[in-house]
């Protein structure tokens, strides 16, 4: 029994020590204001799904090895929600396209994340952090069929500095790349070709 | 102590204080250019913003900040709306791909009602853009140190030159025009002999930049 307890501590011991010298988790943390835009006189349920709520990047050492996780989801959520409700009239946030039906709205806005990439410093040679997003951003009827697909890119950069965390510098990119999507988000929304049709038949 | 000795111990302290005095030093040359009339109540404010759309660099936030707070201090000192609250309060409309490059831009922007407020909201008479940084260059020699049973120390001389560019257009929110351009170049070199200890000398560049920048600023913005 005490041979297992010892045998149970030296395998728990072992993988602390691998656990601690592996990824670097970056959970990305900001404040978004709100934007200034003219509100959108439109019903709109928002939807974010399990691969927006729960998206991770991970970047790889040049040797191969998983060195940072980058977990961006609850912070484009939280981007979101604060950004649609100053851009349409009426917004309402859904779990499901189902209750968007019911909701009563005229359209679902359905965000999603194609591409994620970060230049690190050591790799680049640059003196700055960078942090480059692909959105899919979706409009569609309340019965799921798609009155504007389009893509959004958004980047964000961090100058390299004497006593600041790597993880503190990829947040701060991360956090300026964010913000560069509400502000393209809120002021392209209405100038994408398919969306400026929708708009003028309601 | 003999008298060989304390004249031995004076020359080293008196060289090793020649050298920090020339260490610490840095020139700076600050050049305005002046296209319009400027002056500013007691009721009006300034917001210093730094310029961040250039792809290899960016204008450091704390050297913004410091133009800023030095500003708004001593004689004639002027109202500063601190950059983040400003750009904050005017989301999105001033985010590095989103701010007015030329003053036929910032007209632009004035004719959206919400800009116009807020700008009113602050009472915003200048919009200074700072663009610049600051580079290290010329790093040479070698410091090593090393641990014993003894005792610790360090031993060795390294020195780099630091180059501080920055530029300032102040744009006259109430005319929507340019007024006045002014540049701040310092430069330095610093130092760091180790003899057990090392000691860092080091020029105070990017802090020279600022305060000949912020001081120049102040006196354009007041019509000097």
């Amino acid at each position: 029994m005490n041979k297992l307890i010892k045998q149970s501590g030296l395998i728990l011991t072992t993988l602390g020590l691998f656990v601690g010298c592996g990824v670097n988790n970056v959970v990305i943390d900001g404040s978004f204001p709100t934007p200034n835009v003219s509100k959108m006189p439109v019903s709109i349920a928002v939807y974010y799904d399990d691969a927006l709520r729960e998206f991770a990047y991970l970047e790889y050492s040049e040797t191969g090895s998983e060195e940072y996780n980058i977990q961006s989801g609850a912070s484009h959520i939280q981007l979101f929600d604060a950004i649609t409700p100053a851009m349409f009239d009426r917004v309402v946030f859904v779990d499901s396209m189902e209750e968007a039906q019911a909701a009563g709205v005229d359209a679902v806005f359905a965000p999603a994340i194609e591409e994620f990439q970060l230049a690190l410093p050591a790799k680049t040679k640059l003196d700055v952090f960078e942090v480059w997003i692909k959105y899919n951003m979706r409009l569609l009827t309340p019965e799921g069929e798609y009155i504007a697909d389009w893509v959004l890119t958004s980047y964000g950069k961090t100058p390299t500095e004497t006593f600041r965390s790597v993880d503190a510098a990829i947040n701060d990119a991360a956090v300026v790349a964010l913000r560069d999507l509400a502000s393209s988000f809120s002021l392209s929304f209405g100038d994408v070709p398919e969306v400026k049709e929708w708009l003028s038949t309601q | 102590m003999t008298s060989l000795h304390f004249l031995s111990f004076l020359s080293r302290g008196l060289g090793l204080m020649t050298f920090a005095v020339m260490a610490s030093c840095t020139s700076t040359t600050v050049d305005e250019f002046r296209q319009g009339e400027t002056g500013i109540t007691s009721e009006e404010a300034v917001v210093v913003l730094g310029r961040r759309q250039a792809s290899d660099y960016e204008t450091r936030s704390e050297f913004v900040e410091c133009v800023g707070d030095r500003m708004a201090r001593g004689d004639n000192a002027i109202r500063i709306v601190p950059e983040q609250e400003f750009v904050d309060a005017m989301f999105p409309w001033f985010e590095p791909r989103t701010a007015p490059l030329r003053t036929q831009d910032l007209e632009k922007l004035m004719s959206e009602e919400v800009v116009a407020d807020k700008m009113g909201d602050f009472g915003i008479r200048y919009i200074v853009w700072v663009d610049g940084f600051t580079e290290t260059s010329g790093r040479t020699g070698s410091i090593s140190c090393t641990v014993g049973p003894g005792g610790a120390g360090c031993f060795g001389f390294g020195t780099w030159e630091d180059d501080s560019n920055f530029d300032a257009r102040i744009w006259d929110v109430g005319s929507l025009k340019n007024v006045g351009t002014i540049n701040t170049d310092a430069s330095g070199q610093s130092y760091l002999p180790a003899l057990v200890i090392p000691i860092p000398l080091i020029a105070r560049v990017e802090a020279n930049a600022c305060s000949r920048l912020a001081d120049q600023l102040k006196e354009f913005v007041n019509g000097g």
